[in-house]
């Protein structure tokens, strides 16, 4: 810990950085080299207070010193765990925003690059989660489509940006290659819309 | 087929051109289960279908800071329901004595499953985000677990789960043992039993927009006064005020 550097100041700098994540919507890389410096400062707080602690008789008040301490302790861990579940809290909105497709997210080098270990972890069992979930409704409908704007047509002329392979349909298979365009049932391709292979025209 | 007389009175209560999707809801024909949907202890609206029941939760719950009572049996009956109009549509589609006509109302049909799937899977999404975002809090609260279904109290403890070990191996870990846990409370609070600071809870306090749907019994605002809402006010009020109106149908949240 630097000498001129106030106690706290680098917790302020991690929670800026959400909230300059969620200002500008966007995901950053994870934080590694900060998170490790204010641990470090935890651990040299704590020392603080053991010696706080052995000088302080029993049944005597603490020095206010020790408050201070421990409320920046708790300052610091506060911030440290509102830095990782906001960012938990960023990863699920990812992961609804493609319906769900994790190997979508998990193939993104440019995504991958910015989760650390324990987050791409996290992700794994929010899938298996969700999809346990999921798996009550299954039969009347599907819980992972989308639901930012209302269906006006069950039909719908889409354009095919990348190749996708065969698709069930109501009107059978459908090959869908690049630059084709189709005339299919929304609730049926919905979500390759929303990842990007299908385009509506 | 029955679909066809619940079709006919739709378009005879929807009324002329373009009527709006709400018109078209209160004017849907009644579900045969309906009778069975009334719950003990809440008053029914008056001639309240299914359909905008489940509308009337759906604007409830992504107004409320809080969980709201989940509605299994409404969902239930609804869904069931949306599955024999499914079931009928494919039936129709199939024949050939279908007449072009028909093919259109059931186009319409069609569209109208659509629509009232959307709604449900916004509100069980409304919920489920919810609810991970206070899975941790939820754990320890056997109050708001009364108002989950079986599957969601499910999904709550797999998330706090996860978000316990996702903290414990990115942070807590690695700070001093005594820093380890997530029990921290406000060293300065005096209260006997002081919040926790590591959890996020839901703001009851946060305000919302109440529109009386009949007269409700008077309610104590924050500073002490007391406040009566008349049918078809509107009231901004912290939520914590209008909780128990909500829950038991005489106000929703708009």
């Amino acid at each position: 810990m630097s000498e001129t550097r106030q106690y706290g100041e680098l917790a302020t700098q991690l929670v800026m950085e959400s909230r300059r994540s969620t200002q500008t919507d966007t995901l950053l890389k994870y934080n590694d080299s900060i998170i490790r410096s204010i641990i470090r400062e935890q651990r040299d707080l704590e020392r603080a207070t053991e010696q706080y602690m052995r000088i302080t008789e029993p049944g005597n008040t603490p020095p206010p010193q020790l408050l201070i301490l421990q409320t920046i302790i708790n300052r610091n861990k506060r911030c440290l765990l509102a830095y990782h579940s906001h960012r938990t809290d960023r990863l699920r909105d990812l992961y609804w925003a493609v319906g769900g497709a994790l190997p979508h997210i998990l193939s993104n080098q440019e995504i991958r690059g910015k989760l650390s270990p324990h987050e791409v972890d996290f992700l794994r069992q929010y899938n298996t989660s969700v999809m346990e979930f999921r798996s009550d409704f299954s039969y009347e409908l599907d819980i992972m489509a989308s639901i930012t704007h209302p269906p006006k047509d069950i039909h719908t002329l889409v354009r095919v940006v990348r190749d996708c392979g065969v698709i069930q349909t109501e009107l059978g298979s459908i090959d869908f290659r690049k630059d084709q365009r189709f005339m299919v049932r929304r609730a049926d391709i919905e979500h390759l819309i929303v990842q990007g292979y299908l385009e509506e025209v | 087929m029955d679909w066809d007389d619940e079709y006919d009175l739709q378009t005879v209560g929807g009324g002329t051109a373009g009527p709006s999707f709400m018109d078209r809801v209160r004017n849907a024909a009644p579900d045969e289960d309906e009778d069975e949907d009334i719950i003990p202890g809440v008053l029914p609206v008056i001639n309240e279908t299914p359909l905008e029941q489940l509308i009337r939760h759906w604007t409830n719950e992504r107004h409320a800071p809080d969980l709201l009572a989940a509605q299994e049996d409404l969902l239930a009956n609804l869904l069931d329901h949306l599955r024999r109009q499914s079931e009928t549509v494919q039936l129709l589609r199939g024949d050939a004595s279908t007449s072009e006509e028909e093919h259109i109302r059931i186009m319409l049909a069609q569209v109208e499953i659509e629509r009232v799937k959307f709604i449900v899977r916004s509100y069980v999404r409304t919920r489920l985000f919810k609810i991970e975002k206070y899975a941790r809090y939820i754990t320890t609260n056997a109050e708001i677990q009364t108002r989950m279904t079986a599957a969601e109290r499910a999904h709550a403890s797999r998330q706090a789960n996860m978000i316990d070990r996702h903290l414990y191996s990115s942070v807590l870990q690695s700070l001093p043992p005594t820093q380890g846990h997530l029990d921290d409370v406000d060293p300065l609070s005096t209260s006997e039993e002081p919040k926790n600071i590591m959890i996020t809870e839901p703001d009851r306090t946060r305000p919302v927009f109440a529109h009386a749907l009949q007269n409700c019994p008077p309610v104590h605002l924050p500073d002490g006064e007391s406040l009566k809402m008349a049918k078809g006010h509107i009231s901004l009020v912290p939520f914590y005020v209008v909780e128990h109106l909500v829950a038991r149908g005489e106000a929703e949240l708009v």
